[in-house]
């Protein structure tokens, strides 16, 4: 075969090898079915989360009042705070339990922050969702480090528990790897009352100190990737 | 030694199952129904935590300060990769075909072009990483996670994870091999993976503990859902998720 016969070939290969990239590559953007409302919710408003921690162009106190506006429009704090509670929120007096509201506010703000810190700089990807119960449902992402780095270790999941409040979503809890942070802070919120005879305000007196030591420890930790 | 140190370890977790339902010997109210020994279990808690404070954690701040970051990523893989023949067994036993195949592809690629294991060429070819323990695989046949336990140095665990502790190490063809010097071994491959754990997870420990205002029972409660949901192998079961 002479090299002016092959010619078309190559033009035809080159041409196929286009439209399989950019069959792939749309693969990749578009999902194959058609994301739920919560599944949209997730991938539309948690990813600025991370992108806020990831803004190392404003200074820490403003990252920190962003990150702040972010978790309390995104979340329903109040619900949260009354589900750590436990069984107290029954027991305990209304103002103790409102000023316990307002220190989980701050503590929560804080310890997200800090625990989710590590992850700043990561997208997340939603791979599905289930359905708790009606309007209740299971959001699964993974996070997936931008420079393919994984360290040998399993992509992490992050799930996130959205439900639907008055038509709108509100995540109430956020599990990384499995483990649900809701339910870890109602053990041990649950375990110091247990500990502390039952005394609410003493629970919100430590939040106040936590989160002001969180906060605090907060600017020595720069996470390296 | 060997055989007799693991035969030791898994009589201690059929032992203190059996005394789950013994009387709790702290004074104070319990606080959680799967931890019947939470008194004992806090005073052990204490104990490690010292421990970690004074020795472990300076000793891994220490290694990671003076090992440059390639050098303990050559050493995680290997010590992670010594751990595949027992993974693959326990795929196998959880009815895992699939993942069994990843495990001994893993090791096969790791072990070869991975130069004995010191790179994870596998992860990057396509076969990802997870671990599997015998623990995980009794939890896989159904036995549950009570009564929660702290053991000296090894810390959270419970009877089933601490017999299958000692399972795995029954299973690990790596010490059946004729390797001189056999307990040098054992403990320098052991005191390896301590610190390798405890160099990785520094800054996750530290924020925990920070922002903990009940460390033990954070630890445990982090440690039993993270149990259940490696038995599960990552998928959410909605029927476990308490009402918000």
């Amino acid at each position: 075969m002479n090299r002016l016969d092959i010619q078309p070939f190559i033009r035809l290969r080159g041409i196929v090898a286009a439209l399989v990239v950019t069959i792939a590559a749309l693969a990749v953007a578009e999902p194959a079915a058609a994301a739920t409302p919560a599944e949209a919710f997730v991938s539309q408003n948690v990813q600025k989360g991370l992108t806020i921690l990831n803004n190392h162009s404003i200074s820490d106190t403003q990252r920190r009042a962003e990150f702040r506006d972010f978790l309390t429009s995104l979340t329903d704090i109040r619900r949260i705070a009354l589900f750590t509670l436990g069984a107290a929120r029954r027991t305990a007096a209304p103002a103790d339990v409102d000023a316990f509201i307002n220190a989980f506010r701050d503590y929560a703000v804080a310890v997200y922050e800090s625990r989710l810190n590590q992850y700043a700089g990561q997208f997340l990807r939603v791979t599905g969702s289930t359905e708790v119960g009606p309007g209740d449902d299971v959001v699964q992402t993974i996070l997936v480090d931008p420079n393919g780095k994984s360290n040998g270790e399993q992509p992490i999941e992050v799930d996130f528990r959205v439900i639907q409040d008055n038509g709108h979503y509100v995540v109430v809890d956020v599990s990384i790897a499995g483990v649900w942070l809701g339910q870890e802070e109602r053990e041990q919120f649950s375990s110091f009352l247990q500990q502390n005879n039952n005394n609410l305000p003493s629970l919100t007196q430590h939040l106040q100190q936590l989160a002001a030591q969180v906060r605090a420890g907060g600017g020595q930790q720069q996470q390296q990737h | 030694m060997r055989k007799s140190w693991a035969a030791l370890t898994m009589a201690l977790g059929l032992v203190v199952g059996g005394c789950a339902t013994a009387t709790n010997t702290s004074s104070q109210a319990q606080t959680d129904p799967g931890d019947p020994l939470e008194g004992w279990n806090r005073q052990v808690f204490a104990m490690n935590e010292t421990f970690d404070h004074a020795v472990l954690k300076p000793t891994a701040q220490a290694y990671v300060a003076v090992i440059p970051e390639p050098a303990r990523n050559g050493v995680h893989n290997f010590l992670t990769n010594l751990d595949a023949p027992v993974t693959f067994a326990n795929d196998l036993l959880q009815g895992e075909v699939d993942l069994a195949g990843q495990t001994a592809g893993r090791f096969g690629l790791n072990a070869t072009l991975g130069l004995g294991g010191l790179i994870d060429v596998a992860t990057p070819a396509g076969l990802p990483y997870h671990s599997s323990d015998f623990g995980q695989t009794l939890g896989v046949w159904g036995v549950g996670d009570d009564p929660y336990l702290v053991v000296p140095l090894l810390g959270p665990t419970n009877p089933r994870d601490l017999t299958g502790y000692a399972a795995d190490t029954f299973m690990d063809p790596l010490n059946y091999v004729g390797i001189r010097d056999y307990t040098y071994w054992a403990i320098g491959r052991g005191g390896a993976e301590i610190l390798d754990t405890r160099a990785r997870n520094i800054d996750t420990l530290d924020e925990l503990e920070e922002g903990s205002v009940d460390l033990y029972a954070s630890t445990r409660s982090l440690y039993r859902q993270y149990r259940k949901a490696h038995i599960q192998h990552g998928k959410t079961n909605v029927k476990d998720l308490p009402p918000m």
